[in-house]
């Protein structure tokens, strides 16, 4: 069912931190939404949570909003600490991280992968507002090419890890990811019911979310900072897998899910501490 | 109490085990490489977790978040591994995640030479992040036995002061082996003088009180008190905030936690016939003051009046300990003369301040005695040109 905004922020968000600080148009609201609103149709509570957010606009605009426990890392590290703080916690306990797209697939990839590859249950949101835009709007790598920013004034060039034929979601499936999706926030429904599977995943889920970013991207890139454009730009280049058009940028729906075939990797770890400890072996 | 010969490695994984040390995280490094080895294999055995990150950044990442679990955790590295410390060892001071890093110094700068001792890392331990508005704390030991004892002492340091301590040591010391007794008991463990502090978490709300009291339980992550923690300045309840008013309580609390508690670990120097007044004090830390300590002893047989002062906490300077004017010689296994900076800064008044480096080696007891017998004859220096050059 859906929940009305204020009945989730009464709830689950701190008032001191939302409404937030965020542009005037931002679209980073509506995934946030979206993920209490998945949150809240699981029926878990604060406690169940412990909300973990990156630096740029993504991790700056949802750090201190969840009502529970919540910590930000530096540049592209949040994945490290929740990697070691996974160890720490009893399985029941899900850690939801906030994070952009420069965060997680520019400085933090590395330590991503490694999230992947151990399949540490956490859920990674990448809120992707195609670049680095608290900065003032530079390319990140996964900019549509062709996209004019402050950093690429020509049109973005280089290939990155959205270009054609690539997908930053190939990376993270090949390093052992449990539960992969892409969604646009503008699809509604759909995309609270793959946030679900995502958070209820026991292992590693990461869903990348493309938003509008009136205020840099699309001032830049559209030479409009009217809000309906960008949103319509984004809806436009966005359609659900298996329906793509010539110019979909974004193939939208769950992309892999393996959730369950491979043990998660605080269990697994303990599961061999045990058995070491009792019989001196694996 | 069990005895063992073996490495500086062994004493330190024992040290931290006894301390609570359940969680450590590393990267493979020579001269610190055993360590995490020997971690792997002790702690399952005590139902602790042994993982090996990705890189050294992601190792002390690691340990914070193990740290935020409530989880005594420590980290070991050499110089190029410390440098990628740079970013997690910040968030560690400013969200005030205890935990332990230890430093093996090998001969650099950068790989540099990766199987010989060396102490380049004086400055880079006092500023083992970027921003400033913080003090470190950091204790070098100069043998496996004190190696033991100097991490049981950084783990209780960490949960009293809340924050990371580096134990700076270096390659004979960590790879070295050695006579060492392992206390078994709680009595032997107070005999032996270690100090043992227990992990409990901080009920907020708030978290990050600009005072500079001890004992302040550490945030932790889990217990839904609505704790927060980013590297951004805080607010007393952990928001973060763009005022400087904030950031003045904040920076207070991280310098003066240490600078107004620094009776936690004032007495951790070593004197050496220093009860005279001598002529002639030779100031040093780690491995070289062992060799210091047999060239003074003799020096002492043949009439010198010479002493020796060994650092053991490092940072914060102990200037205190250099109040007297008298003629100092300081011993580092550097060429440029890092230590030696400090000395001149802290010695008193009207004092005479020279520098011996060697470096990936140990000075001699040879050059040392002839050093000795120049300065207190107030000849120059001279025998080996650049690195003797008076400060």
């Amino acid at each position: 069912m859906a929940y009305a905004s204020s009945v989730l922020v009464d709830k689950y968000l701190r008032t001191r931190k939302i409404p937030s600080t965020a542009c005037s148009g931002c679209g980073l609201g509506m995934n946030h939404k979206i993920i209490v609103q998945a949150i809240a149709e699981l029926g878990l509570e604060t406690q169940d949570i412990i909300w973990g957010t990156s630096i740029g606009c993504a991790g700056r605009q949802t750090f201190g909003t969840w009502k529970g426990d919540g910590f930000a890392g530096t540049h592209g590290r949040v994945y490290a600490i929740a990697r070691g703080l996974r160890v720490t916690l009893p399985p029941e306990k899900k850690l939801i991280l906030t994070v952009g797209d420069g965060d997680a697939f520019g400085i933090g990839l590395l330590h991503l992968i490694h999230c992947a590859r151990s399949n540490a249950s956490m859920t990674v949101v990448v809120n992707d507002n195609l670049g680095y835009q608290s900065t003032g709007g530079q390319f990140g790598f996964t900019t549509p090419q062709g996209a004019k920013t402050d950093s690429s004034p020509y049109g973005m060039f280089e290939h990155n890890l959205m270009s054609e034929g690539m997908d930053v979601l190939d990376i993270l499936k090949a390093a052992g990811a449990t539960f992969l999706a892409r969604h646009v926030a503008m699809e509604g429904q759909a995309v609270v019911e793959t946030m679900k599977k995502a958070i209820s995943n026991p292992g590693f889920s990461l869903v990348h979310m493309p938003y509008p970013c009136p205020t840099n991207f699309a001032a830049r890139h559209l030479g409009s900072r009217v809000q309906v454009n960008i949103y319509n730009w984004i809806k436009d280049h966005a359609a659900p897998m298996g329906q793509e058009k010539p110019d979909t940028i974004w193939r939208t729906g769950i992309y892999h899910d393996a959730r369950g075939a491979r043990p998660e990797f605080s269990e697994h770890v303990w599961e061999a501490v045990n058995r070491i400890r009792r019989t001196g072996r694996l | 109490m069990k005895r063992f010969l073996e490495t500086g490695n062994f004493a330190i994984t024992e040290g931290a085990i006894l301390a609570g040390c359940r969680f450590f995280c590393g990267y493979p490094i020579t001269p610190a490489t055993e360590l995490a080895e020997a971690m792997s294999l002790r702690l399952p055995q005590v139902g602790g977790v042994y993982l090996q990150a990705e890189d050294e950044c992601a190792a002390m990442h690691l340990c914070i978040g193990a740290s935020l679990g409530g989880m005594k955790s420590m980290t070991a590295t050499s110089g190029p591994g410390f440098i990628l410390y740079a970013d997690p060892y910040g968030w560690a001071l400013g969200c005030e995640t205890p935990m332990v890093v230890l430093n093996s110094g090998r001969v650099g700068p950068v790989s540099g030479i990766t199987g010989a001792p060396g102490q380049g890392e004086f400055y880079l331990t006092r500023y083992p992040t970027q921003g400033g508005n913080f003090e470190t704390v950091v204790l070098a030991p100069n043998s496996a036995q004190e190696s033991m004892k100097v991490v049981v002492d950084a783990f209780y340091l960490s949960e009293r002061l809340r924050m990371p301590i580096t134990v700076l040591a270096d390659q004979l010391i960590t790879d070295g082996m050695e006579d060492i007794s392992v206390p078994e008991t709680e009595e032997e463990m107070k005999e032996m003088g270690f100090r043992v502090w227990p992990r409990s978490y901080h009920r907020g709300p708030d978290f990050y009180p600009a005072t500079d009291a001890l004992d302040i339980p550490p945030v932790q992550m889990g217990h839904n008190t609505g704790a927060l923690c980013s590297d951004w300045t805080p607010t007393e309840e952990g928001y973060d905030i763009e005022e400087v008013e904030a950031h003045h309580k904040h920076a207070y609390r991280l310098i003066y936690k240490v600078r107004n508690n620094r009776h936690l670990f004032s007495d951790m120097h070593e004197k050496r016939h220093m009860g005279d007044d001598p002529d002639l004090v030779v100031v040093s830390f780690g491995t070289p003051s062992r060799v210091v300590n047999t060239a003074v002893d003799r020096a002492r047989a043949e009439g010198l009046k010479v002493g020796a002062l060994r650092l053991i906490n490092l940072w914060p300077f102990p200037d205190e300990l250099f109040r007297r004017r008298t003629t100092y010689l300081v011993v580092e296994l550097n060429w440029d003369g890092q230590l030696v900076r400090e000395v001149q800064r802290a010695a008193a008044e009207g004092s005479k301040v020279h520098f011996l480096g060697v470096c990936g080696d140990l000075p001699t007891i040879p050059d040392l005695m002839e050093t000795f017998t120049k300065l207190l004859k107030n000849q120059p220096l001279s025998r080996k040109g650049w690195e003797l050059e008076a400060w």
